[in-house]
Formats: structure tokens, C-alpha cells, sequence
């Protein structure tokens, strides 16, 4: 068996179904933008940057998305994940299967605690800083989240949503000073997250075995970057009087857009894939229901399911390795099997 | 097969279990072995089967060719790597489609482990934990020609039969001089 072999040039490389699918993603992000800020009339022209950032990031992780779901073995859960999903009859049977999987696999990541809890405590400030930041910013810089100070008022604003005016507050009460101060919140939560793991890929020999600058340091880099420049346009703002504002807020800009053109192609792609473990979770539990576990054909022990098994030949077939029937044997057994083949074949009776 | 690499030789194997006790000192899976020992005839025989990740070059790594998130990285030296602890979903297509039976899956904490060649170690010149503690060399850390030096009635196959399949290794077992061009079984199924 041969590798396959590589296309040559990088345009050859290009996968068009993708592209054209991570086009539509920009194209329909970009309509989105125009109609939400109500035809441009509520966008902040100062913060264009982000948001045509925002439409490359759209374009992007369609794009990897796309090509990652083509490979045989993600193809196969991205199908039988979202068909188990959608089935009303498994709805029936697990009502509370997805419900508890969401909240524990990617809300609260649980599994991380497995892994230690300060490794859990400060992946759950970063990723609630990065969601709140997320939630924050993009419609801000979309245009569909603006205010106003209110008419005949001293502190008092006016908040919008699409155009529509929706609450107004005093930007002195605790309500005003969480909207304005959310990102510097976000901000601490991700520093006080970063920081961590920074410390942990200088000091853990298990963290540092075979991490690299791009893939594992230039993320958390990026992360207190943007939470650093961030919070110094609170300083200047606060403390300084606005000074250097100007020249922060496009530093500012500059981390963020470089950190968004980033995503598709680096570590933060895991965003985009974990909700997969959740498709993989429905699938096996609901196989197992259906047509029950599968058995070693050596030992006899149950491992895996009937479903589970059957699928896994099938992409290994696809994938051309032709040695699917070892995974009908547990693993135990491929290595005493191997190990009796040896024995008797190799160096007769060892 | 790499340049540097394990050689197996379950013929010396004592079944000791010390290259399991080394493999879980090591830092990079603290107190979890990555090497397997199994009794191959148990109650019958001594005799024991080490066994670690073979690091396949061709196909180029089945457990990563399975793995629906992409999350194995096999390096540019040919170091097949356990998967990357940001993307596993914890599917174990990995561990099944594995025809040598190696790498495992800690479903709590949603984490494949598989031996890595001690790539903290080897990186930087130094052997494995196992080869560096067996005591009857069944496992051997080093080049082919220092093998038949330190060996020279023993020669090692990296190609291993699977039904009609043949798999070629980075790592390799010892086989007898002149059982070299033949491919080791890789079972019965």
C-alpha cells in the first residue's frame, strides 16, 4: 500500500466545494450585518475593522469546517451524530441525553476536572471570558447592539437591539456599569485563565513534551494580547484622561483582527469541533439501545456495539487499510494473538 | 523503519513488567503506563508479549487516519503522537482500528494515551524509559546496525502481515537471521 500522494501546486490544493460554501457563510454574514445595523445607519464606521475580520473568520472556519467533515471517519458521525439527534424515537427514549451532555461536555467541560482542577478552574475562566467577550463585541461591532443617551437625561442611555429600542438604564446603577465594564470583566477572567496555562507550558514537563510556539503558546499570547489592550482603554479612558486612546484602540484593533484571521487555521479551531463529542456521545448511546454491544470474536468480552463496529469497518474499508476484521477482536486480544502468532511462527516456542 | 528506534524482541521478555513500572514514571503521562504486557499463554507458559506503539509508516498511522477530529499529529521523523488533548471527542475509533491493539481511552477524561516513544526523551537523544530498564534487552533502543553489533545473529522485520495487509513500521520486532524479508503475523483473524 502506497501513500497517497500529494497534489502538486497550492491552487490544486483548494477544495471548491468548501470554498464555495465558505463563501456563502461571508456573503451571508455580511447581508446579516447590513440588515441588522439597519442598513448600515447603526454601524460604528470605527470598527469596521472587526467586522471585516469577522466576515474572513466566517469564511474560514466554513471553509475548514467543510473540509474536515469530508474525511470518511467524520463524515460517518457528522451523519449518524445529527441522524440519532434528530430522531424523535431517541427524543423519546433519552430526554435528558443531550440536555446533560451540552451542559457537561462543552458548558461546564467536566472531563477537564478528570484531567486536575486548576487546569478545569482556569479553562472555565477562559472560556466563559472569551464567551462573554464573544457575545459582547461581535454584535457591537455588527451594528445590531447599539445606545444612545436618553433624551433630557444626565447618565442615562438608551439600549437598541436590530433598531429596536429596548431597555434604558442610568450608566451609574450596578446595570450600567456591568454593560460598560463587560469586556474588562471578560478581560480579567481570560488573563487570570491564560495565565495558568502560560505558567503550566513553562513549568509542566507533560504540557511542554512536544508543544510548539504556533500551535500551543501563540493562542494564549494572542488571548492576554487582546484582554491586555483591552483593559488599557479602561485606563486611559479612567486614569488617563483618554490619552494615548487612539493609538491603543487600534493596537487594540490589530491584536483582535490578527486573532480572528487566526481561528481556522490554529488551535482555536477546537471551538468548532467539540460540539462534535456530543454527536459521538448520542451515537454510541443510542446504538448500544438499538442493536446492543458487540463482542471480541476471540474472548468473547463486550466492548463497543454492534453499530459502532460495523461503522468503523466501513471507514476503514473506505480508507483502503484493509485490516478491518481486527477491529472485531478487542485489543487485549490482537496483542496476545500477535504475540501466539510470534510464538509460533517466528521464534518457535519463545 | 526510523533511524533510531525500539526493536521488540518478545523471545528475551521475562515478563518483569519493569518497563511498565518505568513508562508510568514518565512525566508526560504521569502514573499511567503507556506499554502493554500481556501473557501470551497464561497458566501454560512464561512467556510475555511487550508491546508498544509500532508508529505504522505505511499506511502512515491507521489510528490517526480514523480519528474523526484530526486529533493525532504524526511528525516529520515519523513519531506517531498520543492525540491532541484540546481536540479528542473520545470516540476510540483510534483504539480499534489500531491493528496492534496499543493506544488507550480514558473515557472521563475524554483522553487517548498512547506510547509516543518517550518523545520527551528520544527528542533529545536519550533512549525510552522501557528499553532503558529491561533488564534482558526484549526491548532495544537504538540503531539497526547497533543492533546486529550488539546482536549479531539476530536480525529485525518492520513489516507486519494483516489478513491480506501488509503494514510497515517505524518501530521493529527482532526475527531470527534469514527470517528478515518475511513479514512478522500479525495474528490469526
Amino acid at each position: 500500500m502506497k501513500r497517497r500522494a500529494r497534489p502538486q501546486g497550492w491552487l490544486s490544493d483548494v477544495d471548491p466545494t468548501a470554498s464555495a460554501i465558505g463563501s456563502t457563510a461571508a456573503v451571508l454574514l455580511t447581508a446579516a450585518i447590513y440588515a441588522g445595523s439597519r442598513g448600515l445607519r447603526n454601524f460604528d464606521a470605527a470598527l469596521i475593522g472587526y467586522a471585516t475580520a469577522t466576515i474572513f473568520l466566517a469564511f474560514g472556519v466554513t471553509y475548514r469546517y467543510v473540509v474536515w467533515v469530508q474525511s470518511p471517519p467524520t463524515r460517518r458521525y457528522l451523519v449518524k451524530g445529527w441522524k440519532a439527534f434528530l430522531s424523535w424515537r431517541n427524543f423519546r427514549r433519552f430526554p435528558t441525553l443531550v440536555p446533560k451532555a451540552v451542559v457537561s461536555n462543552l458548558a461546564f467541560q467536566t472531563f477537564i476536572k478528570e484531567r486536575g482542577m486548576g487546569r478545569w478552574a482556569a479553562h472555565q475562566a477562559l472560556f466563559w471570558g472569551v464567551v462573554g467577550a464573544t457575545l459582547i463585541t461581535f454584535p457591537l461591532t455588527f451594528g445590531w447592539i447599539h445606545f444612545r443617551s436618553a433624551a433630557g437625561t444626565e447618565s442615562h442611555y438608551e439600549m437598541y437591539i436590530f433598531g429596536i429600542k429596548t431597555v434604558t438604564f442610568d450608566a451609574l446603577s450596578w446595570l450600567g456599569w456591568l454593560t460598560f465594564r463587560g469586556l474588562d470583566i471578560t478581560a480579567v477572567l481570560v488573563i487570570a485563565g491564560c495565565a495558568y496555562f502560560l505558567w503550566r507550558r513553562f513549568r509542566d514537563r507533560e504540557a511542554m513534551t512536544g508543544q510548539h510556539l504556533a500551535h500551543d503558546l501563540m493562542p494564549l499570547i494572542a488571548l492576554v494580547a487582546i484582554s491586555v489592550t483591552g483593559l488599557l482603554l479602561t485606563f486611559s479612558s479612567a486614569l488617563l484622561k483618554g490619552r494615548y486612546y487612539d493609538f491603543l484602540a487600534l493596537l487594540h484593533m490589530g491584536t483582535v483582527v490578527l486573532t480572528l484571521v487566526f481561528i481556522p487555521f490554529g488551535k482555536f479551531f477546537h471551538v468548532i469541533q467539540r460540539p462534535a463529542s456530543i454527536g459521538v456521545q448520542i451515537y454510541k448511546r443510542t446504538s448500544l439501545e438499538d442493536k446492543g454491544p458487540f463482542h471480541c470474536k476471540r474472548c468473547g468480552a463486550a466492548f463497543e456495539t454492534q453499530t459502532y463496529v460495523e461503522d468503523l469497518e466501513e471507514t476503514m474499508s473506505e480508507l483502503g487499510l484493509g485490516f478491518e476484521g481486527w477491529a472485531e477482536h478487542c485489543p487485549r486480544c490482537k496483542r496476545v494473538e500477535r504475540g501466539i502468532a510470534y510464538r509460533a511462527h517466528v521464534k518457535e516456542g519463545f | 523503519m526510523m533511524n533510531r528506534t525500539l526493536f521488540i524482541d518478545p523471545g528475551r521478555c521475562i515478563g518483569c513488567q519493569a518497563c511498565v513500572a518505568a513508562c508510568r514514571e514518565c512525566d508526560s503521562h504521569r502514573g499511567r503506563t503507556m506499554i502493554h504486557l500481556d501473557y501470551v499463554d497464561e497458566g501454560n507458559s512464561a512467556a510475555a508479549m511487550p508491546t508498544v506503539c509500532m508508529h505504522c509508516e505505511d499506511p502512515v498511522a491507521p489510528c490517526a487516519q480514523v480519528c474523526p477530529a484530526d486529533a493525532i499529529p504524526v511528525g516529520p521523523d515519523g513519531i506517531v503522537h498520543t492525540a491532541a488533548k484540546e481536540r479528542c471527542i473520545g470516540c476510540e475509533n483510534c483504539v480499534h482500528a489500531c491493528p496492534f491493539g496499543v493506544p488507550k481511552l480514558d473515557l472521563t477524561e475524554m483522553l487517548q494515551y498512547k506510547c509516543d516513544m518517550c518523545y520527551d526523551r528520544t527528542s533529545r537523544g536519550l533512549s525510552t524509559m522501557c528499553a532503558t530498564v529491561c533488564p534482558t534487552g526484549a526491548i532495544f533502543y537504538g540503531s539497526y546496525e547497533e543492533l546486529l553489533a550488539d546482536r549479531p545473529h539476530s536480525r529485525a522485520s518492520d513489516l507486519f502481515g494483516f489478513s491480506d495487509s501488509l503494514v510497515q513500521t517505524g518501530c521493529a520486532m527482532v526475527v531470527p537471521a534469514g527470517r528478515e524479508s518475511v513479514s512478522v503475523p500479525g495474528g490469526y483473524v
